[in-house]
């Protein structure tokens, strides 16, 4: 079968022009270099942004911890060869008191840093913080036992707590250990490293 | 090519970071990768202190009291009195007051905050205070001659009550009857068995500031002391005393104060008191095999573990 021509139909001609062509490529190529430059800007700045925040988080905690840390110490220094049975009782019941004190920073900073998005070599030092958070909060919560049991008049059981408290404790300082070395880590994949001046690794509350 | 083609290129480039970056995270709800933002501390917790603990009402010193004498040999031979006055009120509250099976909290009775200005009181009149550091044992001992000659009688024994009948919180346990008294009740029943000579002992001591001990055996219970290298060169035995917590506790018997005959011809009797850490004499098979189980009359819940270690925070700008 033969197939009829097409008539009239013309192939239009291109007229090659070199400097169009150049600028076409060359506003494709800006172009890129503009998204790919500008994206980088963005993941930079997120970055940088999500750790300031983070590190907001953690001084936060720092802070509040530090306020618990402060009661404790005044609690245990407390001289308690000689006190009357009332003032045991007393000193039970802050025990109590510091301790519900504890759970609930410890639990608030967890939910808090939880909800923080860092970057990815961060998340290791994220996670360790909060298994801390963690391992403090149950200590706490022995704690609370403990003193409960006191009232309860069953010291065997007031002893068990504190040694479940004890062993929970040990785990966060372990964890606080794997969040320094995880921090530590992170730091030197070698990101950017600009600190914000006053700041300065080791500033701790 | 002209600017009017670069323009939709430019837009088209604009239009693509917007929908991936701010239209679909908002409609699925995802987290924009600029950064979580920092939550507004709002509420952090504070520290909320405890309800003061309810101190009792103490008794009036004109209500009915019981008036008890007590007479007994002295370290120095010599025989000495003295009368105690409980108020009535104290004795029976006490009396209707569940007793706790469980012997680490036992401490508790000896340390009585309602008993404690009896006990003071009784304390200062057995060892006056003196300013001579020498008399310090011999006044220790003469608190220990006086609990020691307070008649031994077992909780099982209506005689060992002022009612003549079982109080009505006597526990009836595997061990037999045990009903640990307080010391206000001793001094009022003017008897009792081991644990109840150790926890009055232990509340005189205490009263006048000594470190103590309950020392329980299996069938027996004692009290330690606190002492540092207690050897006296006139002893003829070795002072027994056990360690807790890095101190040396001497034991201190409370009962089996020896009586025997003056002659055979008198009624007369001489009791030979035990002084401290004298166990070889004891004639209780347990105190002199068994190592006791030592109970402080305070117990107080504290943790080994309390230090919060301050984290390093991250370096900011770095990311």
């Amino acid at each position: 079968m033969a197939l009829p021509a097409l008539p009239g139909i013309k192939i239009p001609k291109i007229a090659p022009d070199r400097k169009k062509a150049f600028l076409a490529v060359g506003v494709v190529i800006v172009a890129m270099l503009l998204l790919v430059f500008g994206w980088t800007l963005f993941v930079s700045y997120s970055e940088e942004r999500q750790v300031e925040v983070f590190r907001d988080h953690i001084a936060a905690s720092e802070a509040d911890l530090g306020q618990v840390s402060a009661r404790i110490i005044a609690h245990m220094s407390t001289t308690i060869d000689d006190l009357s049975l009332a003032e045991c009782d007393a000193y039970v019941r802050e025990f109590a008191a510091i301790a519900s004190y504890g759970r609930a920073v410890t639990a608030y900073h967890q939910q808090i840093i939880a909800a923080d998005t860092v970057p990815e070599a961060y998340v290791g030092a994220q996670a360790a913080y909060l298994r801390a958070l963690d391992n403090l909060n149950r200590a706490f919560a022995f704690w609370l036992s403990a003193a409960t049991a006191y009232e309860m008049r069953d010291y065997a059981a007031a002893e068990q707590n504190l040694a479940r408290a004890d062993e929970a404790w040990r785990d966060y300082i372990t964890a606080i250990g794997d969040y320094e070395a995880e921090l530590r880590a992170a730091e030197e994949r070698g990101e950017v490293a600009s600190p914000i001046p006053g700041t300065s690794p080791g500033q701790g509350s | 090519m002209e600017w009017k083609d670069v323009v939709p290129v430019l837009a088209g480039a604009i239009i693509i970071l917007v929908v991936a970056f701010v239209v679909k995270p908002a409609f699925l709800g995802e987290q924009t990768p600029s950064g979580s933002e920092p939550v507004v501390v709002r509420n952090p917790p504070v520290y909320v202190p405890p309800d003061p603990v309810a101190t009792p009402t103490p008794y009036p010193d004109d209500g009915p009291v019981y008036t008890r004498s007590f007479r007994w040999t002295a370290i120095d031979g010599g025989v000495q009195t003295t009368v105690v006055r409980i108020p009535e009120a104290l004795f029976h509250e006490q009396r209707e007051t569940p007793r706790l099976s469980d012997y680490h909290i036992w401490g508790r009775y000896a340390l009585a905050d309602a008993d404690r200005p009896i006990l003071e009181d009784l304390a200062r009149r057995i060892v006056p205070p003196t300013a001579n550091p020498e008399e310090g044992y011999l006044r220790l001992m003469n608190l220990v001659f006086f609990v020691q000659q307070i008649p031994y009688d077992t909780d099982d024994n209506a005689a060992s009550y002022i009612e003549g009948a079982l109080p009505p919180h006597v526990m009836y346990l595997k061990s037999g009857v045990e009903y640990p008294k307080y010391p206000a009740e001793m001094l009022v029943d003017g008897r009792g068995d081991c644990e109840d000579a150790a926890i009055l002992m232990g509340g005189l001591l205490d009263a006048l500031g000594y470190d103590t001990v309950l020392l329980r055996y299996s069938d027996h219970m004692a009290l330690g002391i606190r002492m540092n290298e207690f050897n006296p060169y006139y002893a003829a035995y070795s002072p027994s005393y056990f360690e807790y917590k890095g101190k040396h506790y001497y034991y201190v018997e409370g009962t089996d104060f020896e009586v025997e005959n003056v002659s055979e011809n008198t009624t007369a009797v001489i009791g030979r008191p035990y002084p401290i850490g004298n166990t070889r004499d004891i004639s209780i098979p347990s105190v002199r095999t068994e190592t006791p189980e030592i109970i402080p009359l305070r117990y107080l819940p504290i943790p080994k573990e309390h230090y919060i270690r301050p984290a390093r925070l991250p370096v900011a700008g770095e990311g």
